[in-house]
């Protein structure tokens, strides 16, 4: 392959900002009206009561929670990409660290609406915000809820301020190019960037420190997310490997959900060239790698509920496998640890169909895996009496459809309005690729 | 713009905002212009009167509250109840505030359909009818009644014979026939004895279900107790003998399941035993030798071959019963099970005659009101001569036979009869029910809790009824109707019913005065006066008696459900049995929610009626749970879903009586199957009572029916829940027995939930310091007995939501305190009930894991929950490892008047908001405040909530922990305490007491 020239990367990049055709904003429309179905459902939840949904007694956490999760998963990838991977050099994650960053940030917007659709009186979530009142009452910090505020709202903020500070230069480049209003936007976007060399040293270093300071959010939120688990006494969730076990398994989804998203992007924008088979073999090898942990701390769980010989866990874990909840459980087991070993296969980690499959399989069992256990655990817990079962209702299903919509509804606003892939960082790449060569 | 111009805008701005955002006024707020005397807002009135849910006639107490009666209590003077009230006592609130309660009469046009009219109306309609129906002896007035108290029972008598008519026919659907025609058989006389239960060592049990229905239930709960609870490390044995394990048999110490209506042989067989035993010396040679010959037959073989028990269980059972020194034996069911019904109940009370010569344990001083019913077989020729020669006027009082008839008997004839032109009927009903709607004119008159009146249970028992609450409707009261339209006013015998009933009451009650009778009787409750033991002697056996025992026992019946045991695969008859339900008694209760919600106490089934049947039975008919069969008989068939239990005999289907009704408004309609659908018209020729077991055949449909089980599963898997010890541990002399001092579920001890129980070793917090009191509650679980009123009583002092079938489905119900049913894993006819509600945990998981501080542990170690601050994120509930949170999914409905009941000292909770048990804090700080009037702290035993107020048999303890010297404290210090996995160190204020079992 040849090598891109520096204004080839910008008229790849800046071609995908021309005005989109008509079937761009046909999804888009689509996308909308998937967002106001689940807008109406929930609308209709705080209207009759939070029993439209399925959970119940015992299980009272259901779809919410499991999304929650689920896009807090996503989320990880993109930060470990783009942080993470930055500051071990590691290349080829700069075509598509532009892209798993926003991901990062549509996917926590995503996920931060889940804990105040979950809420039986969302009106009164302001309850948890540290807010001085005449009570002198505060939120309990002892509550892995408030952990979880506090995280969630930490890694919100950081993560869109290190995509923010990353696109400047891109944006500054795209406003060069455009027109009318457009180029408004993006003047202002740029924030007066013009590429001088204090600019030039200032962004590289505050990019630097961001990473670095994005880098301990990657494991710490989703440590908090498990610990809403691991700090219960519900058999199946109070367990000491959840921290790791959860931020492994956040990887793993993102990862995956990176590859569903980028092939379709490279398709439509001509990024082949950019995003190269490489790239995405890159991704796949460290899916195994993920995928490995993910089965191991499968096991782990296992092994202790056996060595623990608490009736309880046992019979919990027992039940899991192959009680009422068994297909789900080996939807995971297989998607999420089976499967992505066929990518030690060469020919099918560079084959994009596979890679697609694959991806979506590991994004399915992901979600199964949440299922499992935030269903699983309180399904069947200490007192047998109280054991009960849950499934989704059409509410819970409308709601999962608006806030699928959502994410992807703003990835294509993203993709049609602004760089998708970082021209910067690609043009870091083919100079350091030059200087290696030299 | 100016400084000045936007100072005055931002001032008209904020100014707007803030008179925009007043709270609406309330627009209809106004006091009393004449306020009831007794009545002052805010404060509590109680007034005593007799529950008339069921002929048994607990006293109760009405708690009033702003003229509404809110609750209702068991009155602990009335010797019947001493203060504890079943759930069917506890939700005549509901029948009260029934939204399908008829708040106007209404008279049938000419197209069928009824049309309101005013009480005047009704009653010139009602007195036209009776004078022109007057002096006709037969083809004129007739009249149907429940049981009723004596007074009201005369006046009906005097009425009606006024106007030359014959006395009411008391119908009653539990009359006890084939008992009382035992009774006639051995005594001669028929009447219904009361049992000195609490004094026997030794209860044998022919299915007589004492804790569900049989006579007088509550009575029998606490007598039952007192003889089978741990008392001074001694308790009587218990063996029930019957084809289903009922309530009362799961509370046995040995269920002998045996065929149906083959509990004559077992009888008949413990004659012969004691016979043969040498006992019996004091019979008269007459009977003794007639008693020998007609059991002599009954083997152990042949009682076993007969029965299907085992040779080995029935000599465990003789010899038991002939151990022991003061033994009681009861005789069959409040449903007549089938033709052997008089024979096993002859048998039981000549069991009885051999081995305690002095009867001491029969009570024939005096016999229940129930007596006065009429048999089916009367009750039935009743309705064939109306048919037959119809009389003019047919008034019904409070009676359903629409609906308590098999249908192919009711429905089919009564209705047709009454529909006819000729009769024109009044239902005095409150309710729309099947008998008021193919009635002419319905005329709701006053319900128990609004009436001047009286009843006692047995005779000897004045009680006394008084109105507790406010009219909803101008509704006039039966006995007032009746002194005005039958009497005319110089003939009337007193003014109104009140004074009627003065002056009879005051002649009964001893009383001179009204005031007398007023301060001394009314407000007790009656006259409870502890009168000179009647020395009654017990009555000579009749000689003859024995003649009627002949005969084989092993007819129709008995050959229906031996098919299964014999090991074929599939018979075509199986036998049938339709049950009398703790919850909806003969019916009555079936358009009571809390009664439809509470779960069956043995299959744990809420709202529908489940068809119930032996594993065994179910492999045979390829069945799985929730099923639905259908099953036919020559006389109906029904369709319902299918139980599987070992607490039946293989080849035999139960179904608890009760739901299934047509017309009897919207809680009860649709809901569940009337098993009396598959009951033969003809009633028992011996006894004349109904006959309630069929032989029917059963086929599978295709389809399923969710069962609203509230019990995820039957086992407790070995964990630390529900636990038994045996009576030999208990009673072993070396009382330091082993203190556990480990970790794990089966080795932790008990970590009490106050400064002793801070362990620096396991505990992360420090202890929770508390200021006086620290309330804890013991469950006893050795006396529970599983009849669900002290869930009932929760549900009507919580204001706890009910929720409906589907909602259950879902899993949402709301009970704060459920009785949880776990069978043995080996020996699943081993039943245990726990009553679980929140354990007030000093450690508890549900407070951490709260944002905003929800829940909260208070000073006095209650675990709060705090509604208004809650936001539902439901960590509590996810967290809390006995699951006893509840959840508001909805803002739970309660139709207009039905909120007239909520208690106003307890919060309706709203959607989104969780709940549960708070140990009633209202009633905690009700005594707080009387305590800080007086200057003391709390009195030991003054607070009790009230599922402990209700519980008929003292399981529930509840005081402070702090106070050495309080009841619960010595409680926990009892060796057979312990806390619900007490290894999680969640320090759980409610302690359990092992249940104590006995194998003999």
């Amino acid at each position: 392959m040849s090598r891109l020239s520096y204004a080839e990367i910008d008229r790849t990049v800046l071609d995908t900002l021309t005005p989109p055709r008509r079937a761009y904003w046909l999804t888009v429309a689509v996308l909308f009206c998937g967002i106001l179905i689940g807008a109406t459902c929930w609308g209709y939840q705080i209207l009759v009561g939070i029993g439209v949904g399925g959970q119940n007694h015992p299980v009272a956490w259901g779809t919410y929670l499991i999304n929650f999760v689920f896009w807090v998963g996503i989320a990880h990838s993109g930060t470990l990409i783009s942080a993470i991977l930055y500051l071990f050099r590691a290349g080829w994650r700069n075509p598509i660290a532009r892209a798993a960053e926003t991901m990062t940030v549509f996917a926590v917007c995503t996920a931060g609406l889940f804990p105040l659709i979950h809420l039986g009186r969302v009106w009164l979530v302001y309850y948890m915000l540290p807010y001085p009142n005449q009570r002198n009452l505060w939120p309990n910090f002892q509550s892995p809820l408030v952990f979880d505020l506090i995280a969630i709202s930490t890694y919100l903020t950081v993560s869109s301020l290190f995509w923010y500070t990353g696109l400047i230069p891109d944006i500054a480049r795209a406003r060069d190019n455009a027109t009318g209003t457009r180029k408004k936007i993006y003047k202002i976007l740029s924030l007066g960037w013009t590429g001088e060399l204090e600019q030039w040293r200032h962004y590289s270093r505050g990019y630097l420190f961001f990473a670095a300071l994005a880098t301990p959010l990657v494991i710490s939120v989703h440590s908090v997310v498990s610990w809403d688990f691991a700090l219960s006494v519900v058999p199946g969730w109070h367990s000491t490997i959840f921290a790791p076990y959860f931020v492994a398994g956040a990887i793993h989804s993102g990862l995956a959900m990176v590859i569903t998203l980028m092939i379709p992007l490279r398709a439509i924008f001509n990024y082949k060239r950019i995003i190269t088979d490489d790239v995405l073999e890159n991704v796949a090898k460290t899916i195994i790698f993920t995928g490995l942990i993910v089965g191991f701390a499968y096991a782990t769980e296992y092994f202790i509920a056996w060595y623990s010989h608490n009736p309880v866990e046992i019979e919990s874990f027992r039940w899991r496998a192959l009680g009422d909840y068994t297909v789900e459980f080996w939807i995971m087991v297989i998607c999420n640890t089976l499967i992505p070993l066929l990518f030690f296969i060469k020919k099918i980690r560079r084959s994009v169909p596979w890679l697609f499959g694959i991806s979506i399989l590991v994004n399915v069992g992901m979600w199964f895996e949440r299922f499992v256990i935030i269903a699983g655990g309180p399904a069947h817990g200490f007192i047998p009496h109280s054991w009960g079962l849950y499934s989704p209702s059409m509410v819970e299903f409308g709601i999962m459809l608006g806030t699928f919509s959502l994410f992807f509804f703003l990835f294509f606003l993203f993709v049609k309005h602004l760089p998708s892939v970082s021209m910067t960082e690609m043009k870091e790449l083919v100079h350091e690729g030059e200087n290696s060569h030299d | 713009m100016k400084r000045r111009t936007f100072l005055k805008l931002a001032g008209i701005g904020s100014l707007s905002v803030a008179a925009g955002c007043t709270s609406r006024p309330e627009n209809t707020l106004y006091s009393l212009v004449r306020a009831p005397h007794d009545m002052v807002t805010g404060e509590v009135r109680w007034y005593a009167s007799v529950c008339r849910e069921c002929p048994a006639g607990c006293g109760i107490l009405a708690k009033a509250r702003e003229g509404r009666a809110v609750k209702i209590e068991g009155n602990p003077y009335h010797p019947v109840n001493r203060g504890a009230i079943c759930m069917r006592g506890q939700a005549a609130l509901q029948g009260l505030y029934n939204p399908d309660r008829l708040m106007a009469p209404k008279i049938k046009g000419h197209d069928g359909t009824f049309k309101d009219i005013s009480f005047e109306m009704a009653k010139g309609i009602l007195q036209k009818k009776v004078k022109g129906a007057a002096g006709k002896a037969e083809g004129g007035i007739r009249m149907v009644t429940e049981t009723t108290g004596e007074t009201l029972y005369e006046l009906f008598s005097d009425a009606l014979g006024r106007s030359g008519a014959l006395k009411p026919l008391v119908l009653e659907p539990f009359a006890y026939e084939s008992l009382r025609a035992a009774h006639k058989a051995a005594f001669g006389d028929e009447a219904l004895i009361s049992y000195r239960m609490e004094g026997a060592d030794f209860l044998l049990c022919f299915g007589a279900d004492f804790l569900e229905t049989w006579l007088s239930p509550v009575e029998y709960s606490r007598k039952f107790a007192a003889m089978h609870g741990l008392e001074e490390k001694r308790k009587g044995r218990f063996f029930h003998v019957s084809p289903v394990q009922t309530l009362t048999a799961a509370n046995a110490d040995l269920w002998l399941g045996c065929r149906p209506d083959t509990e004559a042989a077992v009888a008949m067989g413990l004659i012969k035993a004691a016979l043969d035993w040498g006992r019996g010396e004091h019979l008269f040679d007459e009977l003794k030798h007639g008693l020998s010959r007609a059991t002599a037959a009954y083997t152990p073989e042949k009682v076993s071959e007969e029965t299907g028990i085992a040779v080995e269980d029935f000599n465990r059972l003789s010899n038991g019963l002939l151990e022991s020194r003061w033994p009681l034996v009861l005789p069959t069911g409040s449903a007549n099970e089938g033709p052997n019904a008089v024979k096993a109940d002859i048998a039981s009370i000549l069991l009885n005659y051999i081995i305690n010569p002095t009867l001491s344990l029969f009570d024939f001083t005096g016999p229940q009101r129930v007596t006065t019913a009429a048999p089916r077989a009367e009750a039935d020729q009743f309705f064939d001569t109306l048919s037959g020669r119809p009389p003019e006027l047919l008034l019904i009082y409070n009676a359903n036979p629409v609906y308590g008839f098999p249908p192919a008997r009711g429905v089919e004839a009564v209705k047709a009869m009454l529909e006819k032109d000729a009769p024109f009927v009044v239902a005095f009903s409150n309710f729309m029910d099947e008998t008021a709607a193919v009635a002419d004119l319905i005329f709701p008159t006053r319900l128990p809790l609004e009436m001047w009146d009286e009843y006692g249970g047995k005779e000897g028992i004045y009680a006394t009824l008084q109105p507790a609450t406010g009219l909803l409707a101008p509704v006039p009261h039966i006995g007032d109707l009746f002194l005005e339209v039958f009497y005319s006013a110089e003939n009337r015998p007193a003014a109104d019913y009140k004074s009627l009933l003065m002056r009879s009451g005051m002649e009964k009650a001893g009383v001179r005065s009204e005031r007398e009778w007023l301060m001394d009787v009314i407000r007790v409750g009656g006259s409870f006066k502890e009168k000179e033991p009647v020395k009654a002697n017990a009555p000579q056996v009749n000689p003859d008696v024995p003649a009627m025992l002949s005969g084989p026992v092993s007819d129709s019946l008995s050959d229906y459900g031996n098919g299964a045991a014999s090991g074929e695969t599939r018979r075509e008859t199986l036998a049938f049995l339709a049950l009398p339900s703790i919850r909806f008694f003969d019916g009555r209760g079936g358009n009571r929610p809390w009664l439809c919600e509470i779960p069956d106490p043995m299959t744990k089934v809420a709202w529908n009626t489940p068809a119930i049947l032996h594993p065994e039975t179910a492999a045979a008919y390829k069945l799985a749970q929730e099923d639905l069969v259908e099953i036919e008989s020559e006389w109906g068939k029904l369709h319902a879903p299918v139980y599987i239990t070992a607490g039946i005999q293989p080849g035999v289907i139960a179904m608890p009586m009760g739901q299934g009704h047509w017309g009897y408004g919207r809680y009860a309609d649709q809901m569940g199957t009337n098993p009396l659908i598959l009951m033969p018209p003809h009633t028992n020729p011996e006894s004349g009572g109904p006959i309630c077991a069929a032989p029917v055949t059963m086929v599978k449909r295709g389809r399923r029916e969710r069962l609203a089980n509230t019990d995820g599963s039957r086992s407790q898997h070995g964990r630390t829940i529900a636990l038994t010890t045996s009576i030999e541990e208990v009673t072993a002399h070396d009382a330091n027995h082993p203190v556990k001092h480990g970790l794990t579920m089966h080795d932790a001890p008990i970590w009490m939930p106050t400064p002793e129980g801070y362990d620096k070793h396991k505990d992360f917090y420090p202890a929770h310091e508390h200021d006086g009191y620290r309330w804890a509650m013991t469950v006893d679980l050795d006396r529970c007995i599983g009849c669900g009123a002290c869930a009932a009583a929760c549900y009507a002092e919580n204001n706890v939501g009910t929720v409906g079938i589907e909602r259950m489905l879902e899993g949402r119900e709301m009970s704060w305190l459920a009785i949880q049913r776990y069978m043995d894993d080996d020996h699943p006819e081993r039943v245990i009930f726990l009553p679980m509600l929140c354990q007030h945990c000093d450690n508890a998981p549900c407070e951490s894991v709260c944002p905003v501080y929800a829940p909260h542990h208070s000073k006095e170690g209650l675990n709060n929950q705090i509604y208004n601050r809650c936001i539902g994120t439901r960590f509590c509930s996810q967290n809390c490892p006995y699951k006893v949170r509840r959840f508001n999914w909805f803002s739970w409905q309660w139709p207009e008047p039905l909120n007239l009941q909520l208690n106003p000292d307890v919060t309706v909770r709203g959607k989104g908001v969780m709940e549960k048990c708070s140990f009633c804090i209202q009633r905690i700080k009700g005594a707080h405040g009387i305590a800080k009037n007086e200057n003391r702290k709390i009195r030991d035993g003054e607070v009790v909530p009230a599922c402990m107020q209700t519980c008929p048999t003292g399981v529930f303890t509840f005081g402070n922990l702090l106070d050495e010297k309080s009841r619960v404290r010595k409680m926990v210090e009892d060796q057979r305490a312990y806390q619900i996995l007490s290894y999680l160190n969640t320090k759980p204020a409610v302690f359990y007491l092992k249940k104590v079992t006995q194998h003999i």
